[in-house]
This record gives structure tokens, sequence and C-alpha cells, in this order.
């Protein structure tokens, strides 16, 4: 697994130091839910998987958690973005696997072997 | 080399009118994700990392159809996901050996006996099970992460080719490969009576769990020339042997990362089938607004440096065959000697 650290529970503050685009495209690489929250407050749950912001009206793309989408929201109305749901590509699985085979290889053998 | 005469004639032909008409650029194989959805979690995966809920959707076929259409390939690679557990992969494959395209079903054949046995699929020269096998018992369950996949793939295979289906198998090597391990796999797939092998390195996805065993270029190199040194010739792959040669050190060849374009639930991915870095709402668009000069070797890409996928070098080496004398020449070579 990467070093990297998880960005899941992040919840970045939009500013000079992590702009709206910068935090877009954290979401666009996280693997897991985010809460879009929008200017007027209202806020989205769900999978964010694209952005765009090679067109006049930069947009980000999202299938929510409860079903619908794919939906399409304009940079301009996003206030925030908060990482809240589970980074599914984080964890150590492969060497979780590793450590539990050993673990039933040792299981296995016989004592004092 | 095995790929049927049939084949080899709908690609050159392709290729040709492609170029005759001016195109430089054109998709090869389509890969066709219906769903991310699998049944393993491989160590060296990075393609469904996901939340429940988009694991739970998949593409409709009409979904599919559509951009079968729209991309024109001659070929479709149906990966995943695991592929059959798609609800209507049975349709989807009817409907695209229909309209005459060369299907690649990439399965882990945990469920093909299965689906075999309750007759979604019929025999056909455009239809091929692409079995995934990393290698012999050992290293194939390693790198699924999972105990006796290797001997339900096995079983799979053999009612598949008893019923008188195509299929190859396609392996992804990592730098712990064997090279004496994997000629001896080589020996036992061709033993099962499989038609050809496809072999890949891996790519580092930085969301496979796994990062410590991507092969760099020159291990690359170095494990393909150790493998493929002294083919035997019954050894029999399904792919160009010029992509071979470069695994081997003995062709260059830069990276087409639009030959064998992607599509899936995001819509169709940029710029290739191993790197995510957005999605475009049609083919055209894809084609017509990715930056492509930013990819491939020469662009000084980070990403693209070490990487020697098929996905993004075997469509080069295919058009090398059809579009040189030289590139004719060794494919002809190659094909009729069986050295690489």
């Amino acid at each position: 697994m990467s070093e990297e650290k998880s960005l899941e529970g992040w919840t970045p503050e939009i500013s000079d130091a992590a702009t709206l685009a910068e935090v877009v495209d954290r979401a666009f690489d996280y693997r897991g839910d985010v809460t879009v929250v929008l200017q007027d407050g209202r806020e989205l749950i769900g999978y964010l998987f694209n952005r765009n912001r090679d067109v006049a009206e930069p947009f980000v793309q999202m299938f929510e958690r409860e079903g619908s989408g794919p939906s399409s929201i304009p940079y301009a109305r996003i206030r925030a973005i908060r990482f809240t749901g589970k980074d599914t590509a984080a964890g150590n699985s492969y060497a979780a696997w590793l450590r539990g085979k050993e673990a039933a290889k040792a299981a296995s053998s016989p004592p004092g072997a | 080399m095995s790929v049927p005469v049939s084949q080899m004639w709908t690609v050159a032909t392709y290729v040709l009118g492609q170029r005759l008409r001016g195109n430089t650029r054109y998709p090869l194989v389509l890969m066709l994700e219906p769903l991310f959805r699998c049944n393993l979690a491989c160590a060296g995966c990075g393609k469904i990392q996901y939340p429940g809920h988009v694991l739970r959707k998949h593409l409709s076929v009409e979904q599919c159809l559509a951009a079968v259409e729209e991309c024109g390939a001659p070929m479709v690679s149906i990966p995943g996901g695991e592929p059959l557990m798609y609800p209507e992969i049975g349709r989807l494959v009817k409907e695209l050996v229909a309209r005459r395209k060369y299907v690649y079903l990439c399965t882990n054949a945990i469920l093909l006996k299965e689906k075999l046995e309750a007759g979604l699929f019929t025999p056909s020269k455009y239809l091929s099970f692409s079995v995934h096998m990393d290698g012999l018992k050992q290293e194939h369950d390693e790198a699924v992460c999972r105990d006796g996949v290797f001997d339900q793939a096995v079983e799979g295979m053999k009612e598949a080719l008893r019923r008188g289906f195509r299929v190859t198998t396609n392996t992804t090597l990592f730098d712990n490969a064997s090279p004496i391990r994997m000629q001896m796999f080589f020996d036992e797939m061709m033993d099962l009576g499989v038609e050809g092998m496809m072999l890949s390195p891996g790519y580092s996805y930085s969301k496979a769990p796994d990062q410590e065993h991507f092969l760099r270029r020159q291990k690359t190199n170095e494990l393909f020339s150790k493998m493929l040194e002294n083919p035997k010739k019954r050894w029999k792959f399904n792919q160009s042997p010029l992509f071979l040669q470069f695994l081997m050190g003995k062709q260059d060849f830069e990276c087409t990362p639009w030959g064998n374009p992607t599509y899936n639930l995001f819509g169709w991915q940029r710029p290739c089938y191993l790197l995510q870095e957005g999605y475009a709402p049609t083919f055209k668009e894809l084609m017509e607004t990715t930056r492509w000069e930013e990819y491939g070797r020469r662009s000084g890409n980070d990403k693209c440096q070490d990487c020697m996928v098929h996905c993004g070098h075997e469509p080069t080496a295919v058009n090398h065959t059809f579009t040189s004398w030289k590139g004719f020449r060794d494919t002809v070579a190659a094909t009729v000697t069986g050295r690489l």
C-alpha cells in the first residue's frame, strides 16, 4: 500500500492554501464518498468521479449515495467538500492477506516443527 | 503466434483502411467495463476500490452497445470488475458477436463453469474467454489473494474447451516472477489446450494494495528476455510478437494511449485504461480533447516512464506490423520461425 496518508475525515476550508480547484482534484482522486456542500447550504453525499476545468463553466460529476446520478455541479455552486466516506483504497489488504496466510501456516504446522 | 487468420485479416484491413483514410489516431480494442464489482480483490488491481453504491451499479446492454458502435474498434475486451457477475453478460456477448466484433471476455473463471452449464454462451470464432492466470497454482493464488482460485479457473477452462469455446489466458507479471516457473506455466497452459497466452507487465496503479512488486522497465526487459529467449514451438501467444519483442527490449515502441480506449460507468476514461485523469461523455470528445502529447514515455510524464503495458504498447506493435515493411517482415519472421 502506498505510504500516502488517507484523506478520510478531511474537512478542508476553501482558502488560498487549499483552493477549490485543489480540493476538487483531491476529491476526484479519493476512492470514497464525499459530502459536497453547496452555496445554498444543501449537502450532496456521493462519489465524485469526474471534474472538468477545461470548459467555460468548470463542473464536477457525482453519483449520489442514495442512487441518483450522475449529476453535474458547477464549481461556482460549491462552498466546501468534506471527505466523509470510507477510503476504499486505504488499508493494507495484501499485507493482511500475507499475514493471514502465514498465521494459517503456523497454526497448521506440528509443534516444534 | 495463435491469433486466428480471420481475426488477423479483420485487424489488418481495419488498420489499412484507417491509414488510407488518413486517420492517425484510431482505436484497436475497446476496453468495455460494464461493472466494477468483482469476486476477488487482487493485490495488484486498482480497478475495484469504490464505495458499495458504485460497485452495485452497472452499465445497461444498450449503453455498452452504443459505446461499441461509437468507438468502432474491431475488437472488444470485456474486463471489469468480473464480467461474469454482470447480470446481462450473455445478452451482451450475443449482441457483440452478432456485430462480428472479436470479443475477449476477461474473467477470473471462478463462475465460468456455472455460466457455461447455464447455457449463457454459444461457441463462436468471435468469442474467446481470456482467463486471468498469473502463473502456476502457488503464484496465481498468491496474486489473487485467495487459495483455490487456480484450480477453479482450470476447471472452468477445461469445461469451456470441452464445449468448443476459444480459451486464452492473460497473465500479469510482477517483479517476483521466476522465468523458470513461468516457462513451466506456459507448458501447463499448453497441456490444458488453450489457444494462446497473453502476457503483460503489471502497472503500478496508485490505488493497488501491493505497491512493492511492480516491474520497472529494465527489470521487465530482463524478465521477458530470460522467459522468452528460447521459446518452445508449442508455446502459443495470442498477441503481437513485436509486443513481446518490445517487452524483451528488442523493439522500442512509444505508447498509443488511444489504441485501447476504456468505457465504463463514468464515461470514456482519459487518457487510457490505466490512468484515470477524467472522463469524456463521448468517444469523439475523448479523441478530440484529450491532450495526448502529455502521455507516453517521450512526454516525460512520470506516470508513463515505467509503463510497458499491453493496452498502450500492443496497438503500437500492431500498427507497426501493418504500416511498415520492417514491422511486417519482423512479424512474419517471428510467426514463421517461432523465435522472438
